[in-house]
């Protein structure tokens, strides 16, 4: 089976492959491996909300289990988290996470790699730190990597 | 780990360096007859030389030099660091007067820069004036050494570098003639993964922990997965039988019976237990995407990537499945590409070219890079 869907776990919906490549990094820090999932990448963070609601809706409304991340880029507009969370329904919003870089994941890698970026995001998420999503184009993010973390921390890692 | 990797005029492989050195594991995607799975071929050469394989002709033939021209040695490299050592070795083959056969026209095995044993034909030193060296082993020029040269204790890096080349995993599986039975044990499955049965014997019994490891890999991919047993089913034969239970009962299905899909997370349970067992090890995975339901492609590759990161060992997949390839990153793909026939195998880092927009429809039009 792919995901356990008797068990909580979580989908991410990346934008683009720079954020599927965040989110395959990661995954590969995960320690629950079926307990997440990087979906396919949506070509455009509006095309995420299109995705969103048309194939994850019905999914997070029939499973309690179900959690999701809308991986976007910000492209530095301070409405877009507001225009993204009037996507997701009131009665999903607490399964529901909007993240991504301020602008784009381009400007984060400093010489990098995607991948060794989202390990880092990980492990900040499994040892409740915050060195790289303290980063200044990620630290726009922290309301809701508090809500993630305290989420989905028990059952990935 | 291997640090350095090359091949010279070996069928679409010319002046061939694949670049995976400091990688824990590498995605090669390009065209069909682009060159992937000649890779694996090329590092099955160096496999059957450690298992024992000295005889040239068992190893290569003329007909294994590329098409358009065959007058420079057909030559192999490959350095790894194995116990803190930096091994290299080399061997080469040309041409002969008896144009069935190759022979050997250059050997040598290093340990951290130094000579263990060395040998040149005298076409080869003619041709590429060699510094003067002594050949330090004499042997038939039909054969290779590496297999008959002795190692001097448990610990000699020579010993330890065959044991590693023996045990890579070089992986094409066919599910369909895997049926669990085994005469015998073993640490070295063969490509197609036909004596599976005593692979898992030979695991087992190495290190009976390693049965731990298979056991955390099936549960949660086969839910209802029990157990699987390897009883005597006649004088010195054994078969596995796998074991299923759930709320409703249980049950037990010989090994041949199993899905095709159900076969290969069999192997890569095995593949994992080995690498934790008798790693850290190479593992070269000819699509492993094949015969995988569609929902379990990228965990597959996920997990696989995950267990060789975390050991020290080297994970090469090939693929054209698009799950697959967006489970890789761009510095750990490789886009491998042959204008025709007549041409070698280019190699080029994803990250290299620039792709803008979506990969996989980019390679649905066909990149050239």
């Amino acid at each position: 089976m792919s995901v356990n869907k008797n068990r909580p776990h979580l989908y991410v919906l990346p934008e683009d492959r720079a954020n599927s490549q965040l989110a395959n990094g990661f995954h590969l820090e995960v320690g629950h491996l079926r307990q997440m999932q990087v979906l396919e990448e949506a070509d455009g963070w509006g095309k995420v909300l299109d995705k969103f609601k048309s194939d994850l809706v019905r999914e997070l409304d029939a499973n309690a289990n179900c959690f999701t991340v809308l991986l976007i880029d910000f492209d530095g507009k301070s409405d877009r988290l507001s225009k993204a969370k009037a996507a997701i329904p009131t009665r999903l919003a607490d399964r529901v996470f909007v993240l991504g870089v301020w602008t784009e994941p381009e400007d984060l890698k400093e010489g990098r790699t995607y991948e060794s970026i989202g390990k880092d995001l990980a492990t900040d998420c499994r040892d409740e730190t915050e060195k790289a999503w303290g980063h200044e184009l990620l630290r726009h993010n922290a309301s809701e990597v508090g809500r993630l973390r305290t989420s989905v921390r028990p059952f990935l890692f | 780990m291997i640090r350095r990797f090359y091949v010279h005029n070996y069928r679409c492989l010319e002046n061939f360096e694949l670049p995976i050195s400091g990688q824990s594991s590498i995605l090669l995607i390009g065209k069909n007859g682009s060159g992937k799975s000649t890779i694996a071929s090329a590092l099955e050469v160096l496999q059957k030389i450690a298992r024992g394989t000295n005889r040239v002709s068992d190893l290569v033939s003329p007909d294994d030099f590329p098409r358009w021209y065959a007058l420079p040695p057909m030559r192999f490299e490959i350095e790894i660091e194995v116990s803190g050592k930096i091994c290299r070795y080399v061997v080469a083959f040309e041409s002969t007067n008896d144009l069935t056969e190759l022979s050997v026209s250059e050997e040598e095995f290093t340990v951290d820069g130094t000579s263990v044993y060395f040998r040149a034909s005298q076409q080869t030193r003619g041709q590429r004036a060699m510094p003067y060296q002594q050949d330090s082993v004499a042997f038939r020029w039909n054969l290779v050494a590496l297999p008959i040269v002795q190692e001097k204790s448990g610990k000699d890096p020579l010993l330890v570098f065959k044991q590693w080349l023996a045990r890579m995993l070089i992986l094409r599986p066919m599910p369909a003639l895997i049926d669990g039975q085994s005469k015998h044990e073993s640490l070295e499955p063969n490509v197609q993964v036909t004596n599976f049965g005593a692979w898992f014997s030979g695991i087992v019994a190495a290190n009976p922990a390693a049965y731990r490891k298979i056991d955390e890999y099936l549960r949660p991919v086969i839910p209802d997965f029990k157990d699987i047993q390897n009883p005597l089913i006649a004088k010195d034969v054994r078969s596995l039988v796998v074991g299923f239970s759930n709320s409703q009962g249980s049950m037990s299905v010989y090994f041949e019976d199993l899905s095709d899909g159900e076969k290969c997370f069999m192997i890569s349970a095995l593949v994992l237990a080995a690498n934790e067992a008798y790693g850290p090890l190479l593992c070269f995975w000819d699509e492993p995407d094949n015969y995988l339901a569609l929902d379990e492609v990228g965990h597959f590759v996920i997990a696989l990537r995950q267990a060789f990161e975390k050991s020290g060992g080297q994970f090469i997949a090939t693929s054209h499945n698009p799950e697959v390839i967006r489970r890789f990153s761009d510095e750990t793909t490789l886009l491998l590409y042959r204008k025709n026939h007549l041409e070698p195998t280019v190699v080029r880092r994803l990250g290299e070219l620039h792709i803008a927009g979506d990969l996989v429809g980019a390679l649905t039009r066909g990149i050239e890079p």
